[in-house]
């Protein structure tokens, strides 16, 4: 068995190709952080504004977007008043009817830019009692309450979006009364108005939707059979949690998308760093040969080779685990609906080493094994 | 030895024992959970009288009349309401499954999707069946006794409270399910 010192040993034999194979695995090593990350942070951000206890009444045939919804004003008076098993607090039931309702938001500076506007009355904090008001206070008549990530979604300076601020919709100034938090939720993207703000501002003489809270999820039937006794009202009871992952679904090719991207890249990285090693292990045929002339075996001889590549690739890992948690950690991505905050957690973390030894290990196998092939006369004869 | 051998066996025994009994409880549960009597009673009984269409029973009857009624369930994505006894029955005059259309390869043929809202509006009604009490059973209808997806119905029942041009609920008291 050679000691790891000589594998340690020999990485500084040529400075630059190690440098190649630390720069060359961090490069993957980050691609998968990255991939892996944003995924998460999608899937968790969908997952975490859907909740089991919540049922959605929609307008039948548009279960696939809320914004499409037509609800009819009276539904969320009647739904309160018939279905059973919805949260109350002080004789108030959790049931909230609410405008959802995507336009062109004009902000300080001349910006224009589409936001996800929902019109809400104050029992919208009943239904989501995840969201906390961090500074102001609830909207009133001409005014908006902006979540706190609205500002990337919006691709604005957070300045913009300060409370006390103006931000026009449908040529009509609102002033920012308030901003709120609703962790891990697309509702930190929003822009929350009054639903009768929104119901002149979006001409609508609907609602889009109709939101209870329910004490138990087991409860869901109860809404269900409920939009299937009043087909006058044409509604659809939804989960939240479904219609959220329905989203999550909705979002799989652009994930899919994000790892194809990283795939190539990394994949480009790799066939690269595997040509460094062929390069790297081809003169040193010699020295293999003089080694299992002295006696090493050739396992003896790959398993040293394979330590200098995993060596440097986790070196390159290390590097790749530092950058990411300097520059990805914390990093707000915008989608569509929303926006999510990137972590570097311990899976990403894990999946992050995972990849380091998959490449060190990966990528010095076909060289290392080209380089222990030649008999042991050729191989002590090559220069 | 012989001590080894008689602890084997014994355990062998006492596995077989333990297998026959899971089997037993296996095969009892779905009986266990199978339909109620009221459930079951209007399933078997026959619907009175002559059927008529949805959309003509809509616009004449009122809360405690009888009628009898002929559709399909459809209507919507699930016509069935999960742990309930009620279903959705379309008019088979008024909607069109999906699977009727040549050529339509739609997953879901029950949601009438080719049909216009005003259609379905129109030639929908709520199926359901009560208690003593009136409220709707808490017992799924789907696959018992025939009654499926697209499956063609005769009911009778009474037009429940509530209901108006706009809405029909029917509280079943017998269904029979046809060719």
């Amino acid at each position: 068995m050679l000691p790891f010192s000589y594998a340690a040993r020999n990485l500084f034999r040529s400075k630059t190709r190690l440098l190649q194979t630390i720069g060359g695995s961090a490069l993957v090593v980050l691609l998968v952080m990255a991939a892996v990350a944003i995924n998460q942070g999608m899937n968790k951000v969908l997952s975490a504004s859907g909740s089991p206890r919540n049922v959605i009444l929609v307008g039948a045939g548009s279960e696939e977007s809320v914004q499409r919804s037509e609800v009819p004003e009276g539904a969320a008076a009647i739904a309160s008043a018939s279905v059973p098993g919805v949260s109350e607090t002080l004789g108030i039931r959790a049931v909230s009817g609410e405008i959802h309702y995507m336009n062109y938001l004009d902000l300080p500076g001349g910006k224009r830019t589409q936001a996800l506007i929902r019109g809400v009355s104050p029992e919208a904090l009943r239904v989501h009692p995840e969201l906390r008001i961090v500074e102001g206070r609830f909207p009133r008549a001409g005014e908006v309450m902006v979540g706190r990530l609205a500002w990337r979604k919006l691709g604005i300076d957070e300045d913009d979006l300060r409370v006390g601020g103006t931000v026009t919709l449908n040529g009509q100034a609102l002033t920012v009364a308030g901003k709120f938090a609703a962790p891990g939720t697309v509702l930190e993207s929003e822009v929350w108005a009054t639903l009768g703000d929104l119901r002149v501002l979006a001409q609508r003489d609907t609602l889009s939707c109709v939101v209870l809270r329910l004490d138990d999820p087991a409860d869901f039937t109860e809404a269900d059979l409920f939009a299937k006794q009043r087909l006058d009202l044409e509604l659809s009871a939804l989960r939240e949690s479904d219609y959220y992952g329905r989203l999550s679904n909705f979002f799989g090719p652009l994930r899919a998308m994000i790892w194809v991207t990283a795939g190539l890249i990394g994949a480009g990285a790799l066939f690269g760093g595997v040509n460094t090693l062929y390069a790297a292990f081809a003169s040193r045929v010699r020295e293999m040969g003089t080694l299992q002339a002295i006696g090493f075996g050739r396992g003896t001889l790959l398993l040293s080779l394979v330590q200098e590549s995993t060596l440097a690739c986790l070196t390159g890992a290390l590097l790749a685990s530092g950058l990411a948690l300097l520059f990805l950690d914390g990093l707000t991505v915008p989608f569509s609906i929303g926006a999510f905050t990137v972590e570097i957690g311990p899976g990403v973390a894990s999946a992050g080493i995972a990849t380091g030894l998959f490449l060190g290990l990966l990528g010095a196998l076909p060289p290392a094994i080209r380089c222990l092939k030649p008999a042991l006369p050729v191989a002590l004869r090559m220069s | 030895m012989k001590l080894k051998n008689t602890c084997l066996v014994a355990a062998a025994i006492g596995l077989i024992a333990s297998c026959q009994k899971s089997e037993t409880a296996a095969t009892e549960s779905p009986a266990a959970s199978g339909p109620s009597t009221a459930l079951t009673a209007v399933i078997d009984a026959a619907p009175a009288g002559e059927a008529k269409a949805i959309h003509v029973v809509r616009t004449t009857a009122k809360p405690g009349d009888v009628v009898t009624v002929s559709g399909r369930v459809m209507g919507n994505a699930n016509p069935f309401v999960e742990g309930r006894a009620a279903f959705i029955l379309g008019d088979p005059e008024v909607l069109t499954a999906c699977s009727d259309i040549p050529g339509d390869a739609c997953d879901t043929p029950w949601d009438n999707c080719c049909d216009s809202p005003e259609d379905k509006k129109r030639g929908i009604a709520t199926v359901q069946i009560v208690d003593a009490e009136g409220r709707v059973l808490k017992e799924g209808i789907e696959g018992i006794g025939g009654v499926e997806k697209l499956a063609t119905l005769t009911i009778s029942g009474t037009v429940a409270e509530g209901s108006t041009g706009d809405l029909l609920v029917i509280n079943a008291n017998a269904i029979d399910v046809g060719e």
